[in-house]
């Protein structure tokens, strides 16, 4: 009896751990992206321990700010040409620390991995600072010498 | 002359389009309030190819996005077919001694392209070369005459290649050429490697793209090596919008190719995503099908002064 109904609970969890990562999708929106270094992404042996050479590879690899409602997730692509679809929203959901994104107009995904985590709140915050140093850089102290020398 | 192109693309405004409206002396004196407003806006000549390297020929503004110095740009304040209904050419020949075993397949594509009447009208099409230590123009609005064809069929391929500073000297050109309506293309015949010339590939690259002009590049170099200069070749073709051809494509694809462009080409444009001077990168992106490839030029330079 106690085996019959560990067995029983042993199939659905089994069950509901494979019914999970299907179709349940987060949605988000990429605000930027830019062309970075694949270093993330190919730290493989030569990499670490061959020759100077081995790292440095010319090629780089996509880097995507991807914005939901309470995380910032900065994600990287595996190659020089794995594209995200820059549609308004986007579906994506996690799968073995790997963020898989749903292209194709749904018919496969694209896994990134993620390199960065960010509170929404947070980021929010950095880029309004960001924006007024563009907008308003800080003033340089001004020569008042001339000024001075020209009123008395 | 670097500085001079760098301010007069910026007041010609290519991409940056800086309005200011300034209320009257009149209104001033009357005592009525002044108002002003500064609106920036970005400008982007671009076309879309598919799999199978066609252009497109619809487009909706929902099928890409402008990534503006990182940027993501979604919101565009119109998008229309361009204006330009004509080609102003530039046949840019490499005549150097790394290119001679193909030098005459070369020339004679050139005199395939000047001779196809119907695409390109004889005022606009040029034949300038390079080769030795410097840049020569065969012919100029005229090419199809029998004395120019005559001089395009004695050319012969010697000495070292000045690539960067003759396409400094094709971009000059260019510009001082250009006619309103006309797209300003420069198809390049060569193998990529410059091997003599005062400027660098930044400054031949900064010149192209202060010109406006796209190149087509015609790859002339050993076709089973690909080199650095192939390379070269497929970069400045690509961060001008134009494209990238190997030898063996022949002189009617590439113009059937140029001519493709043109009719396919959409301008979209957007207000300036950040006021950061200097060069800002673009780059066009699928929203959806990621199998459509966008070629516009790469970038464009703001300057906070302009405004």
């Amino acid at each position: 009896m106690k085996f019959t109904l560990l067995l029983a609970l042993a199939l659905s969890s089994v069950s509901v751990a494979l019914a999970t990562p299907i179709g349940i999708y987060q949605h988000g929106t990429v605000v930027r992206m830019r062309m970075g270094d694949c270093a993330l992404m190919h730290r493989g042996f030569m990499t670490t321990f061959g020759p100077p050479q081995a790292a440095a590879t010319e090629e780089s690899c996509p880097e995507y700010t991807l914005v939901t409602d309470k995380v910032v997730f900065l994600i990287v692509g595996k190659s020089s040409n794995q594209l995200v679809p820059l549609a308004e929203v986007i579906d994506f959901r996690f799968q073995n620390k790997e963020l898989a994104v749903r292209v194709d107009d749904a018919r496969k995904e694209s896994k990134f991995a993620i390199k960065e985590m960010t509170l929404r709140s947070e980021w929010e915050l950095i880029q309004k600072h960001i924006e007024n140093e563009l907008n308003d850089p800080p003033h340089r102290p001004e020569d008042t010498s001339l000024t001075l020398r020209s009123r008395e | 002359m670097l500085s001079h192109w760098h301010i007069r693309s910026a007041l010609l405004a290519l991409f940056v389009l800086t309005y200011a409206s300034v209320a009257d002396d009149t209104n001033r004196s009357s005592g009525l309030p002044t108002y002003r407003s500064t609106v920036s806006e970005v400008r982007v000549t671009f076309f879309a190819t598919d799999e199978n390297n066609h252009a497109l020929a619809t487009l909706t503004k929902s099928d890409f996005a402008v990534v503006d110095n990182e940027l993501v740009v979604r919101n565009f304040r119109s998008f229309t077919h361009s204006d330009e209904t004509s080609l102003d050419v530039v046949a840019l020949v490499d005549l150097s001694e790394s290119v001679a075993p193909r030098f005459r397949v070369a020339m004679s594509d050139v005199l395939q392209l000047v001779a196809r009447e119907q695409s390109i009208p004889d005022d606009n099409i040029a034949v300038l070369s390079f080769g030795g230590i410097s840049s020569a123009i065969l012919c100029s609005s005229g090419c199809r005459a029998s004395d120019s064809v005559s001089k395009l069929l004695a050319v012969k391929s010697s000495g070292t290649t000045p690539l960067f500073d003759a396409l400094i000297f094709g971009a000059d050109f260019i510009s001082h050429h250009r006619r309103a309506g006309a797209r300003p293309v420069i198809i390049l015949f060569s193998d990529g490697n410059d091997t003599i010339s005062l400027h660098s590939a930044g400054n031949a690259l900064e010149a192209v793209l202060d010109g406006g002009a796209l190149i087509y590049s015609v790859d002339i170099g050993t076709p089973r090596n690909p080199s650095s200069g192939s390379m070269f070749l497929r970069r400045v073709s690509e961060a001008t919008g134009g494209r990238y051809f190997s030898l063996r494509d022949g002189a009617a694809t590439v113009l059937n190719a140029v001519l493709e462009d043109l009719r396919a080409s959409y301008v979209v444009t957007y207000a300036l995503p950040s006021h950061q001077d200097g060069f800002h990168s673009l780059r066009l992106l699928p929203t959806h099908n990621l199998n459509l490839t966008f070629h516009s030029r790469n970038g464009y330079f703001y300057e906070r002064s302009v405004r």
